[in-house]
Order: structure tokens, then sequence, then C-alpha cells
């Protein structure tokens, strides 16, 4: 699996409560992600078997809005995310030092 | 649904359009998600004036379309991969025993007809046509196969047509024993495999 950006913004909010469910618009308002990045991703980890999803019991109190589908991460999901956000955590750091060490210095010739 | 504001019902329009590009056996539950999140943005006190929120719910509408077209795309290199490996969730594909069976079938086919040949030389009789009669069907019976079938292993179906109208007990014998895809086993709940 690899680490995009906005694939670790949807496993730190999932992570943040990883027995919370989120439906489609609050993972999209809480990742700052438009819907068209979101749902292919959604399919694609669900297709990994990292996350699941069920469909939310009908309530009486929803003042007759449609049922939604509910996605958490799986014990597997739990893992792969925890391990690949320490990596990034852990890169991250180097990888900003290697690119300012590499940076000419201001006012060298090009 | 004709109280919903005509915001929702355009969206709701929008998003049934573009599920008409997924495979049907998931077309329904997908609309079904796409379209309940429809009240969440429509009734997102947080997005002020109501305007920018129908734009929202449209925005929406027009990441569900580039959504369909992703999860199309990937499911036709899926099919494309499952061509290649012979992969199918069906039959467990025992491509050896196939083959052998298959070839063993040939053999005996094509040694039946050189005994008839040789047990009557001369001009070709009825026999030999008769024999040319059983081939045409045989290659009818697998092109129509290949035609009603939903999906055939290893090549496409116009490379399984093409091997059986060259060689004509040969391809089609290899076409069933090899190509072939049995009626598909019913796969238990829950045991679908990605």
């Amino acid at each position: 699996m690899k680490l995009t950006g906005p694939l670790e913004r949807v496993l730190r909010v999932m992570m943040a409560d990883p027995s919370a469910p989120h439906y489609g618009y609050d993972l999209m308002k809480a990742a700052k992600l438009a819907s068209g990045t979101l749902y292919p991703m959604l399919a694609r980890l669900q297709e990994d078997g990292l996350v699941d999803s069920e469909w939310e019991a009908q309530r009486e109190d929803a003042g007759g809005r449609p049922p939604r589908k509910y996605y958490r991460l799986t014990a597997e999901g739990l893992r792969v995310a925890r391990l690949e956000l320490a990596q990034a955590a852990a890169s991250a750091p180097a990888r900003q030092a290697g690119y300012g060490a590499t940076r000419p210095a201001p006012g060298s010739t090009p | 649904m004709s109280r919903a504001p005509l915001v929702q019902r355009v969206a709701e329009w929008l998003i049934r359009a573009a599920c008409r590009r997924l495979p049907a056996e998931v077309r329904a539950e997908h609309c079904r998600e796409w379209a309940a999140e429809l009240p969440a943005i429509l009734d997102d006190q947080s997005i002020r004036p109501p305007l920018r929120r129908a734009l929202r719910a449209l925005s929406f509408c027009a990441g569900i379309s580039r959504t369909t077209r992703q999860l199309r795309r990937s499911a036709r290199a899926r099919r494309a991969r499952n061509w290649r490996t012979g992969a199918l969730p069906n039959r467990s594909p025992n491509l050896a025993v196939r083959a052998v069976l298959g070839f063993l079938t040939w053999l005996v086919v094509v040694l039946g007809f050189i005994a008839v040949i040789r047990a009557r030389p001369g001009p070709p009789g009825w026999p030999v046509m008769l024999i040319l009669v059983m081939a045409a069907g045989f290659d009818a019976f697998c092109l129509v196969d290949i035609a009603r079938a939903a999906q055939v292993r290893y090549l496409p179906k116009w490379a399984w047509v093409l091997i059986c109208l060259a060689q004509t007990p040969g391809g089609g014998i290899a076409y069933l024993s090899i190509g072939h895809i049995g009626r598909p086993r019913p796969v238990p709940p829950g045991d679908a495999k990605p």
C-alpha cells in the first residue's frame, strides 16, 4: 500500500477513534477530501480488507432520512494504519532535512 | 420523495446516472449509499448560505461521477488480469488434468477418423460425409457456446473463435477443456474473494 497524502488524512481521521463508525460525508469533511478522491479510496481499502462497512439501522428519530453506510477500520486495517503512519512520521523529518541540505545556498550560481 | 427539494432530486438523478457505469450487482448499493449522503450535505448548517450547500451537493455528484469512472476502470483491469491467469471465482481450474483429458479426446477422435478412412479406401463415401457433417455440427456447437458464455478463460472470446475454426476437432476440444467455464457454483455468502 502506498501512503499518499489523502490516504494518510483518512487514516488519521479513522485512527482518532478506531471504534467510531464514519459515513462518507463525515470523512469528506474531517479529512477535507472531495468525494471523487474519497470513495475510490474507500472501495480499495475495503477490497484489501482494511476497512469494512455496515448499513445504519433504520431509526425512528432519523426523520425519514435514508439509512447511511458507515465505515470502520478492521483489526488488520488498524494494524496497517498504525504501521504506515508511524513510518510516515519517522521518515518525514529525515526527508525534509535531506531536501533542505541539497538545496543550493542562496546567492550561489545555478 | 416528491417533497424533497429540487436540488436533492437533481443530485439524486445525477448519482443514478453515474451509477449506470457500475456492474449491475453493486449498482443499487452504491447508489443508495451516495444518495443517503445528500441530506447530510443539504442540512449541513456549517455551510452558509444555502446556495453554497446546493453547490456543495452538486460538486459531490461530480465526484461520484469520477468515482464510478474509476471503479469501472479498476473492474476492467481486474477482469483483464483474470483472463491472463485463468483465475476465476467459479471452478478450481485444474489446468493440467483438463489439458490431458482434452488431448486424449482429440487423439481418440483423430485415430477414429483415420481408422474409418483406412477401412473404406477409395472415393469418399457416406462415412466421410457423415464425419464432415458431425465436424460442422461440433464447430457450430463450440461457437454458440462461446457466444453465449458470460466469460471464457485465458483468452478473449475472439481468440477462442479463431482457434475453434483453425483446427476443427482440436480447437473446439481445446476450448471445451481449457477455455470453457462451467456453470458458476453458488458462492457461499461471506466467502466471496475480492
